[in-house]
């Protein structure tokens, strides 16, 4: 069996002539947490559909650990769990009922000790008998995410988990992803909270327009694509500092925005300073969101 | 098996939950019909298969309420599924689509036999006070072997229908321009034999029709005369096979 926990194989979709993914080919190790990035329509959750079996693809292969979604539908749908982005409206069923009933889809019969725990851990148990409508929205988010759960995916998909919801639950959501990534799971991730993303996922890929432009590290795309900032404060105060990196003097300190890449010590040089001429520096690193930017409007 | 066993569990308790409009509604009208047809002009008309309009009309109301409701129950549950994202969340569950079509199937017979019981036991209790006898079931077997048809089905018409329809409004044209004029022209309230010629071959082409002259024969023992004919050449085929 693979040691991936999910594998794209060039893969591609269309809807008529229009072409919403152009070959992609990534995968996930298992244990990860990985960030599909992309404007809206860059063709993510096409991908999700396919993974999940509601679309096939035009041509290409997805395989979840190891078993082909369209020759062993059955394997790979016991192995996933997934969140999409609209809250489903399960009118006539209170919050315990809709999580026994999905996990008898998954051929559990008993698992009552399973759901009061995902229940307890997403702050769902005083609301169990609570119908959809009678929820927040928060709340309704959260079964969402319950549900995908109650079987124990070794791959949970998360097709914007966190699309009009207030930070306080986005920040519960993810310390509940980053535990259940401590617990062994791989987890797929869109999310277009950058910041979040940058935080939680060691890889992450970038689609736009269908086309996979960047699949790696975080850390590389954002060295690779990003600028950092250096502010210094001089002990003895200038007008103003000729370099090509310059940007303006802000509170005393002149900023700087060189390459991620590019180290403090050749600004130094550049500029003939020494530590000794320093009062102060700051530096701020830069971010997914603006590698994020560089990419897609190339 | 559990799967199916858990949809199939869903699909009851959901008709359940909405027990006013799913049994206590038919109820009404299978209350309303025995009183007004069965009862009050019934005891004015001529006997049908030398059984009393009455008892005519019970099992005819039976069927009827039966396969109506099958197929609202499949209907409605896929187009509500459809509609709210619900199916979605099915999908992408291994639930097979063999799983889901019998677990919706058996679902809407089950609803179809609630609606045929409580019809039965209604007309029973008018058939008690008008007659002072009891109207028992003829033959058992037959009557069990068309509430599975009958209410499998329309329980799999109902599914087509809900995942054709792209809105409430198409499934109620379905229901107003097609289904019910089959139920009503299906020899629930008159015996085919009193039709014209003309009338009677164009019914004969209504597939409701043979399913509610079955259901008929399973309770009163007496059915249409076409019908009564395919019974005794089963009979007969039965024989044969027991013989070689």
């Amino acid at each position: 069996m693979s040691q991936l926990a999910l594998e794209l194989i060039n893969l591609k979709k269309s809807y008529g002539t229009l072409e919403a993914v152009k070959g992609v080919t990534l995968s996930i190790k298992p244990g990860e947490i990985f960030g599909l990035l992309g404007p809206n329509g860059a063709g993510k959750t096409s991908i999700i559909s396919i993974i999940t079996t509601l679309e096939k693809p035009t041509s290409g292969q997805v395989k979840i650990f190891g078993y082909d979604v369209e020759k062993d539908p059955m394997e790979t749908k016991r192995r996933i769990g997934v969140v999409g982005q609209e809250v489903v409206n399960s009118g006539y069923f209170d919050v315990f009922e809709i999580l026994e009933f999905m996990s008898g889809y998954y051929g559990i019969l008993k698992n009552k000790e399973r759901i009061d725990y995902i229940m307890h851990k997403l702050g769902l148990y005083e609301h169990r008998q609570k119908k959809v409508k009678q929820l927040s929205g928060g709340m309704k988010r959260r079964l969402m995410v319950a549900k995908a759960l109650v079987h124990k995916p070794t791959l949970l998909l998360l097709d914007e988990p966190t699309a009009g919801v207030d930070i306080t639950l986005r920040e519960d959501l993810w310390a509940y992803v980053r535990e259940l990534q401590q617990e062994g799971m791989s987890i797929l991730l869109t999310t277009h909270y950058l910041m979040e993303a940058q935080e939680l996922c060691r890889q992450v890929g970038i689609i736009d327009r269908g086309q996979l432009k960047f699949v790696g590290p975080t850390s590389q795309i954002i060295e690779q694509f990003s600028a950092k900032k250096i502010m210094i404060k001089l002990r003895k105060d200038r007008e103003s500092m000729a370099h090509k990196t310059f940007l303006k003097k802000k509170d005393g300190f002149f900023e700087f925005q060189i390459p991620s890449q590019e180290s403090m010590g050749n600004l130094f040089r550049d500029l003939s300073l020494t530590l000794e001429d320093v009062e102060d520096i700051k530096t701020e690193q830069g971010s997914l969101e603006e590698a994020f930017k560089q990419i897609v409007s190339k | 098996m559990v799967a199916l066993w858990t949809l199939f569990k869903k699909e009851v308790k959901r008709f359940l939950k909405v027990m006013m409009q799913t049994i206590v509604t038919p109820f009404m009208s299978s209350f309303l019909y025995l009183i007004v047809f069965g009862v009050s002009l019934g005891s004015k008309m001529n006997d049908v298969y030398a059984v009393s309009y009455l008892a005519f009309l019970i099992p005819g109301l039976m069927m009827m309420g039966l396969m109506n409701n099958a197929f609202q129950n499949s209907s409605s549950s896929i187009a509500v599924m459809k509609f709210s994202g619900d199916l979605e969340d099915i999908r992408v569950t291994p639930l097979s689509h063999h799983h889901i079509l019998i677990a919706m199937g058996l679902g809407s017979v089950i609803r179809g036999l609630t609606v045929a019981v409580v019809t039965y036991l209604v007309g029973v209790i008018f058939y008690f006070m008008q007659f002072n006898s009891f109207l028992g079931i003829s033959h058992p077997l037959v009557l069990i072997y068309f509430v599975l048809v009958g209410g499998f089905v329309f329980g799999l018409l109902g599914i087509c229908i809900g995942f054709w329809a792209k809105s409430i409004e198409n499934m109620a044209a379905f229901t107003n321009f097609i289904l019910l004029p089959l139920l009503y022209l299906g020899g629930v309230f008159v015996s085919i034999e009193t039709l014209p010629a003309w009338a009677k071959t164009v019914s004969s082409y209504n597939p409701v029709l043979y399913l509610i002259n079955g259901m008929r024969y399973g309770v009163l023992g007496v059915s249409d005369e076409f019908f009564s004919m395919v019974v005794k050449d089963l009979k007969c085929f039965k024989i044969y096979l027991i013989k070689f």
